[in-house]
């Protein structure tokens, strides 16, 4: 976001020095840079400003031990930019009010947005040493998808094809002799693009993987109020989201299947 | 194969056979189950003689005047009593034959159990006031009433009305309300007395009705006391029965109450005044009272959704917690204390509020239990609350206010032992971290890029890119295949700059820049034909270019003299400007005819 407003207002400061340098309409194209600047500067200040003072209420909500407002603040900071220190706070205020399964939401969110994140990744074993849950059971293309944020994965894979594409068509374009170096690149580019296809497959898998908020959710047979329930389930517990109708996910735990309420289960990268 | 399925059909339906015949034969001798045998004595101690309803007994009916002797005008009553029948027994006919000198009103009619022991016997009782109208002697004839279909004699009853006699008016009850006027569904006190006799004997009253539409009445209300009250300005005992009366219907309404006296059955009174109670066996008496008109009001409109009935002069005090720092899932009681005058309380109904549990105390309470569900919440819920004041007839919102709490959760443990594995520590203890300073690296949002159709629309653009290379060296290569279009797009481009400063030297009438600008772009026209640089050719060339009618006419003279004057700046005597200026139409149809061709 903030690169790209930086980007937006280079062009606008190039654009602006053009005009002044081809002289035309010079004192229009002044005024209007400087309104587009103003703006530009305006936007930035209210998103940075937005974004601050949420976190900074929660950090001070949960000095002084509101813990309910403190979650409150962090999850209006969530709302208005995801970021992974906001979603550890989260978590940590959830945790201090006795909410475990958000808590272990948030922590999971953290990590889906930065998985170099050190504290989420404690705060997760802290939690799951104290209740008593194990990790959920990921396949290996899953395991490769968290070395690197979901975006990177993705433009990773984007550069290294066009980047062998290139490598393979360009040098007959320009007109130079295809050199053994073309031919190295092309393939590194085609062996990285082909690994991080595993690994954006592997982002899409884990986009179902959801965890229980509620104490004593019940598993039902049927997605109806008053389904016969399966069982019970723990807060944090993990499941895969199967489908969804209505209010309620179709959700596989690692025994069984059932239905759940939406608000009792939360997935990992859904809003 | 078929055979041995065969066989085991067989096999089983014989098995069958014989199981029916054991079963019928084995059953005589079995036993049925029987119920415990229980002795006569056993049964009569487990039963509780009940005293039974006596109406087998012969009916035995009185009937007299009381008193039996008036004064002109003054009230009597006419008392049917029908002991051995109850109320609905006897078919009481509409009208009975009277003598026109006694004003009958309506009738009054009431039962009671008596109780005699060992035996309940009912007791009807019809009454009548009755105003004579003249002096005499007047007999009211008996008469025959049907009681269980059987026909009863009412015996005759005579009464004598003199007019010098003013003795005490007949027994009878007083009547008295609270209000007469009220509003529909405003309780009212009515207080039914019996004033002591004036040997200062008491009696009880029982099965007091009211006689009267639209009223309901609060059982649970009643109140017997014998006590001295004033009564016609004299302070007298009497026995007061008292009860809570609500109305139901508007408009207005006699009230009236009836009885029996019933001599010194007192249950449930209690008697604070000197009296005499007369002792023996009770002489019930069946009485009424004089009428009270109470007038019924509507309640007025714009009723708050929050108005639940409670009608008075209400004040509530500010609601008091137990504790203003609770934990979810505990307890809190929420106390208001009513202040006032009411005539109808009903504590209100708990709001549904989704983060509280709210249970109202038992009436006549006016408190409840409150259970914050969630640690989100700030406050009590308002409980909504509104009443009807009579004396200025309006509603008054009295909704009981939010008051601030602290709702806290249980929280989850944010350190653990280190793991002991065989006495030994293994690592440091395990701690929740601590808060992050700052957001640290964020994301446009949580659905991944690969969800969203932005990232594969974005790669269009080196598509489109490498596109553009391709098409770029596909044109450069045609271009190279045949380099007379470059040269000829080159030739235009440079005849336009030639053209431009020719007509500014026009403009300025400088004559050599206008015959060496317009020898040049003769040149530049000519020259992609020949492959040639345009500054190699000469007039003849350009000549070559147009065609033979152009040659010999006129454009060929305008060559031949543009040329001729450029090759004069070799010359001493230069070309005349008028001439030039002549040429120009000529010059530009040359132009145009060379820049065609190119």
């Amino acid at each position: 976001m903030s690169a790209a407003i930086v980007r937006i207002a280079v062009l606008i400061f190039e654009v602006g020095r053009r005009c002044r340098a081809a002289s035309f309409g010079g004192n229009i194209a002044k005024i209007a840079v400087l309104i587009s600047l103003a703006v530009l500067a305006f936007s930035l200040a209210n998103v940075r400003t937005a974004t601050n003072d949420w976190f900074a209420d929660g950090v001070a909500e949960y000095r002084t031990g509101q813990f309910a407002d403190a979650a409150e603040a962090f999850e209006n900071a969530a709302v208005v930019r995801p970021a992974a220190g906001t979603f550890v706070n989260l978590g940590l205020a959830e945790w201090q009010r006795g909410h475990a399964g958000p808590a272990i939401l948030s922590w999971e969110r953290a990590r889906w947005i930065d998985p170099f994140d050190k504290s989420a990744r404690e705060n997760l074993n802290f939690a799951r040493q104290v209740t008593q849950l194990d990790e959920p059971q990921l396949k290996w293309f899953e395991t490769l998808s968290i070395w690197l944020p979901p975006a990177a994965w993705l433009w990773l894979a984007g550069a290294s094809l066009w980047l062998a594409v290139g490598m393979i068509l360009l040098p007959p374009v320009v007109r130079r002799q295809k050199a053994g170096w073309h031919q190295s690149l092309a393939a590194c580019g085609l062996c990285v693009f082909l690994f991080s296809l595993a690994a954006n497959w592997g982002v899409v898998s884990r986009t179902n993987l959801g965890f229980v908020l509620e104490n004593n959710a019940p598993l039902l047979l049927t997605p109806t109020r008053d389904g016969e329930m399966i069982s019970t389930l723990t807060p944090g517990e993990s499941a895969r989201e199967i489908r969804t109708l209505g209010d309620f996910y179709l959700i596989r735990t690692e025994s069984q299947t059932g239905w759940v309420k939406r608000e009792q289960f939360g997935l990992v990268s859904r809003e | 194969m078929e055979m041995v399925v065969t066989g085991k059909i067989q096999m089983r339906f014989v098995h069958c056979l014989i199981s029916i015949i054991v079963a019928l034969a084995a059953a005589p001798s079995l036993r049925a189950q029987v119920s415990p045998h229980v002795t006569a004595d056993q049964a009569a101690k487990l039963q509780v003689p009940q005293p039974v309803v006596d109406i087998s007994s012969p009916v035995t009916v009185t009937a007299a005047f009381d008193p039996p002797t008036a004064g002109v005008g003054q009230s009597v009553y006419y008392r049917v009593a029908i002991d051995g029948a109850g109320e609905a027994a006897v078919r009481w006919p509409g009208s009975i034959s009277t003598p026109r000198e006694l004003k009958f009103g309506p009738v009054t009619q009431g039962q009671l159990m008596e109780f005699l022991g060992n035996s309940f016997r009912p007791l009807a009782s019809f009454l009548y006031e009755v105003k004579p109208a003249a002096a005499g002697h007047f007999t009211v004839p008996g008469f025959m009433v049907m009681v269980d279909g059987q026909p009863v004699q009412i015996p005759a009853a005579t009464v004598d009305v003199d007019p010098s006699v003013s003795g005490p008016p007949p027994r009878r009850l007083m009547l008295e309300v609270s209000a007469t006027n009220v509003f529909l569904g405003q309780p009212l006190r009515a207080r039914v007395l019996l004033p002591a006799s004036p040997q200062n004997q008491i009696e009880a009253l029982r099965e007091v009705e009211f006689n009267g539409a639209g009223f309901m009445s609060d059982l649970s209300t009643v109140r017997q006391t014998v006590e001295m009250t004033g009564i016609n300005g004299r302070s007298v005992p009497a026995y007061i029965y008292e009860i809570t009366l609500t109305p139901i219907e508007t408009g207005p309404s006699m009230l009236s109450a009836q009885a029996f006296a019933a001599g010194h059955e007192f249950f449930g009174t209690t008697i604070t005044a000197r009296v005499s109670i007369q002792g023996g066996p009770p002489h019930y008496v069946f009485l009424d009272s004089n009428p009270v008109q109470v007038n019924v009001r509507p309640l007025p409109a714009g009723q708050p959704a929050s108005f639940n009935g409670s009608i008075g002069t209400f004040t509530l005090t500010a609601p008091k917690l137990s504790t203003n720092r609770i934990q979810v899932g505990e307890p809190v009681r929420l106390t208001v204390a009513v202040r006032g005058t009411f005539d109808r309380l009903v504590p209100p109904a708990p709001p549904n509020a989704s983060d509280w549990e709210i249970v109202p105390d038992n009436p006549p309470d006016f408190s409840f239990t409150l259970i914050p569900l969630s640690d989100t919440v700030r406050q009590t819920p308002a409980i909504p609350f509104s009443t009807f004041d009579p004396s200025n007839s309006s509603y008054v919102d009295l909704t009981i206010p939010s008051l601030p709490v602290a709702v806290t959760s249980e929280a989850l443990p944010t350190e653990m032992p280190a793991v002991v594995d065989a006495g030994t520590a293994q690592g440091p203890p395990l701690k929740l971290g601590a808060l992050s300073p700052s957001p640290g690296r964020s994301a446009a949002g949580l659905v991944p890029p690969q969800l969203r159709g932005g990232f594969v629309c974005l790669q269009i653009v080196p598509i489109l890119a490498i596109l553009g290379l391709w098409q770029w060296d596909r044109h450069r290569r045609f271009l190279e295949a045949h380099p007379e279009i470059v040269r000829r797009r080159e030739a235009r481009r440079v005849l336009r700059r030639e053209k431009r400063r020719l007509r500014d030297a026009t403009r300025r009438g400088d004559a050599a820049a206008i015959v060496r600008h317009a020898a040049n772009a003769m040149k530049i026209a000519s020259a992609p034909r020949y492959a040639a640089h345009p500054q190699a050719l000469v007039c003849s060339d350009v000549l070559n270019h147009l065609d033979d009618a152009d040659r010999s006419g006129a454009a060929g003279e305008t060559v031949r003299k543009i040329f001729a004057a450029a090759d004069t700046r070799f010359a001493a005597a230069p070309q005349m400007q008028a001439d030039l200026a002549a040429l120009q139409p000529d010059l530009d149809a040359v132009l145009l005819k060379l820049e065609e061709q190119l």
